[in-house]
C-alpha cells in the first residue's frame, strides 16, 4: 500500500452565499492517478485549486504530506485548460522558467527540460514562441514545464478539454508514456469519461453543487489502455451510469432556478 | 531568393520606402514651384529649398558657432530625461494601482482630478518653483507623459490572467522574481504603447514649455526666438526639425524595440 499523499476530511468551500464544496472526503496516495470528473459548475476545478494552494477552504482540512496546506508551492505542479504559456518566452524558456526560479544553472536547466521536451514531442520547437504553436503543441509546452521543475504532485485542470477531438485523442495516447515515465501523484480535473477511463487509476465522482464526492471508482486495468477494449468500455458505461443521474439532478435544479 | 520573395520585398520595399517619399514630395514640391513662381509670399513661404542650407548653416557643421545643434541637444535631454523618468514612475504607480488596493485607493482619485490639467497649466507654478531651468521642462515633460503611461500599464495588468501569477507562484517565485519574470514582461506591449501616446503628448508640452520656460536653448525656444525676429526659415526648420526627430523616436527607437519584444513574441494590443 503506498503512503497517503493528500488527504481531504470534510472540505467545504464557499463563495459569498454560494456552497460550492460540501463535505467532500478522500485520499490520493503516492503515485497514484486520480481522476476528478462532475457536472459542469461543480467545484470540481476549484476543489484541484485548493489542493494548489491557490484558494483557501472555508471548513474542513486538507494536508499535503501531512501537512495542512497553505498556500502555492513547488511541490505542486499546474497544467490549466487555456495552457497559460509565458509569450515572451520561447518553449524552452517556458520549460525551464520553474528551474530558473530555483536558480538552477542555465546550461543544468536546459539539460533536464530536454528531457521532457522530448517525451511531450516537443524535439525541434525549442526556439518557437507560444505564439506559432497550435493548441496542442502549446499544451505539451504546459505539460513539460510542469514536469521540468520536479514536482511531487502534478495538477491537471482540463488538460485536453481546449483541444479538438483529434488532438485530444491523439494526445492522450500519445502521453501515456509521459504519465508512466513522470511516476508522480496526478490529479486530473476533466469531464470527459473516456479521458478519466483511459488515463486514471481512480475516478473520483463529485455531485451537483454542493458537491462531495459520491463514487470512487477503481480503474483496475494496465496502462497504456485503449479506448477500445471492451474493459475499457465497461469501466465507461459504469462512470457514465453515475454522473448521468448527477448532470440530471444538475441540469433540473438550474431549470428549477431560471423558473 | 526565389522570384515570388523578390517580389515581395520589392513591394515592401515600395510600401516602406518609395509611398511615404512620394506622399512628401509632392507637396513640397508644389510649395517650391508656387514660392518661386511668386504665387505664394516668399517671405511668409520661403522656398523648402532655402530652409535646409540656412539649417545646415546653422548646424555648425560647417561654421564655428552654429547653435542648432545646442538646440536639438538641450531638447532631447529634456523629452528623453522626462520620459524615461515618466516611463519608470509611471510603471510603478500603474503597477501599484492594477494590483493593490491601497495603490488603487491612492493614486487613481489623483489621476481623475489631474488627467484634464492641460500640462501647460502646471508651469507657472514650476518656473516659481525652480526658476528657468531644465528641470522645470523635464518636470513639464514628465507630467506630460505620465498619464498615458500609467493608463496604459494599468489597463496592461488588468488584461493579464491571474492564472500566469499562479503559474509562477507554484513554481516558487518571490515577489521579485514575479515583478521582472512576470510583471514586466506582461505588461511590455501595453507599456510600450503608453510611452508611443505619453512621447507624442510630451513633445508638444516640451516645445510649449521651452518657450514659455527656457532661457537659451530648445527647438521650441528656437522657433520663438525666430519669431521675434520674423525669421521664417528658421521656423520651418524647426517644424522639420521636431517632425523628424518625433520620428526617429516614435519609429526608429519604439519600432526597435518593439522588434526586439511585441512583435518577435508574436503579441498584439489592440487599440
Amino acid at each position: 500500500m503506498q503512503k497517503d499523499k493528500i488527504v481531504a476530511e470534510n472540505v467545504s468551500m464557499r463563495f459569498g452565499d454560494v456552497l460550492a464544496i460540501k463535505d467532500a472526503t478522500c485520499c490520493i496516495r503516492e503515485r497514484e492517478f486520480v481522476a476528478i470528473i462532475g457536472p459542469s459548475g461543480c467545484g470540481k476545478s476549484t476543489f484541484l485549486y485548493v489542493i494548489a494552494g491557490f484558494e483557501n477552504i472555508s471548513g474542513g482540512s486538507i494536508t499535503l504530506d501531512g501537512k495542512p496546506i497553505g498556500g502555492p508551492g513547488p511541490d505542486r505542479g499546474i497544467v490549466f485548460q487555456e495552457f497559460v504559456l509565458f509569450p515572451w518566452r520561447t518553449v524552452m524558456e517556458n520549460v525551464t522558467l520553474g528551474l530558473d526560479i530555483k536558480k538552477v544553472p542555465s546550461h543544468e536547466a536546459r539539460r533536464r527540460a530536454q528531457k521532457w521536451i522530448s517525451l511531450a514531442g516537443l524535439d525541434g520547437f525549442e526556439n518557437a514562441y507560444p505564439s506559432t504553436l497550435s493548441g496542442g503543441m502549446k499544451q505539451r509546452v504546459a505539460i513539460a514545464r510542469a514536469l521540468t521543475y520536479d514536482p511531487d504532485v502534478i495538477l491537471l485542470d482540463e488538460p485536453f478539454g481546449a483541444l479538438d477531438v483529434q488532438t485530444k485523442n491523439y494526445m492522450i495516447q500519445d502521453l501515456q508514456n509521459l504519465w508512466t515515465e513522470a511516476n508522480k501523484t496526478i490529479v486530473m480535473v476533466t469531464h470527459s469519461v473516456s479521458e478519466a477511463v483511459l488515463l486514471a487509476d481512480r475516478v473520483l465522482i463529485f455531485s451537483a453543487r454542493p458537491s462531495s464526492i459520491i463514487a470512487d471508482i477503481k480503474i483496475d486495468l494496465p496502462h497504456p489502455r485503449r479506448s477500445e477494449d471492451a474493459s475499457v468500455k465497461s469501466y465507461e458505461s459504469e462512470v457514465t451510469r453515475i454522473l448521468s443521474a448527477e448532470v440530471d439532478k444538475s441540469m433540473s435544479m438550474e431549470r428549477r432556478a431560471a423558473a | 531568393m526565389t522570384r515570388a520573395s523578390a517580389a515581395g520585398l520589392g513591394a515592401n520595399f515600395f510600401d516602406r520606402f518609395m509611398v511615404p517619399i512620394i506622399s512628401l514630395s509632392v507637396p513640397l514640391l508644389a510649395w517650391e514651384i508656387l514660392a518661386r513662381a511668386g504665387i505664394l509670399n516668399d517671405f511668409l513661404f520661403p522656398p523648402p529649398s532655402s530652409i535646409f542650407p540656412h539649417m545646415w548653416a546653422k548646424s555648425g557643421v560647417d561654421i564655428k558657432g552654429g547653435v542648432l545643434y545646442s538646440h536639438v541637444y538641450y531638447s532631447m535631454l529634456r523629452l528623453l530625461t522626462g520620459l524615461g523618468l515618466a516611463t519608470a514612475v509611471g510603471t510603478l504607480i500603474g503597477i501599484l494601482i492594477g494590483l493593490t488596493k491601497w495603490g488603487r485607493f491612492l493614486f487613481k482619485p489623483l489621476l481623475s482630478l489631474f488627467m484634464p490639467v492641460p500640462t501647460l497649466a502646471w508651469t507657472p507654478i514650476l518656473l516659481l518653483l525652480m526658476g528657468v531651468d531644465n528641470k522645470t521642462t523635464i518636470l513639464i515633460v514628465f507630467i506630460a507623459a505620465s498619464f498615458e503611461i500609467i493608463l496604459n500599464v494599468v489597463a496592461g495588468i488588468e488584461n493579464m490572467n491571474i492564472k500566469v501569477f499562479w503559474v509562477a507562484r507554484s513554481m516558487g517565485a518571490s515577489p521579485l522574481q514575479i515583478f521582472f519574470k512576470v510583471i514586466i514582461p506582461g505588461i511590455l506591449p501595453y507599456l510600450i504603447t503608453g510611452v508611443k501616446l505619453g512621447s507624442g503628448y510630451a513633445w508638444r508640452a516640451l516645445i510649449a514649455a521651452e518657450m514659455l520656460a527656457a532661457s537659451s536653448y530648445g527647438l521650441g525656444f528656437m522657433i520663438y526666438e525666430a519669431s521675434e525676429f520674423m525669421d521664417m526659415t528658421t521656423i520651418y526648420g524647426g517644424l522639420a526639425m521636431i517632425a523628424l526627430l518625433g520620428y526617429l523616436i516614435e519609429n526608429v527607437m519604439m519600432g526597435a524595440i518593439e522588434r526586439r519584444t511585441v512583435e518577435k513574441w508574436g503579441v498584439q494590443v489592440e487599440r
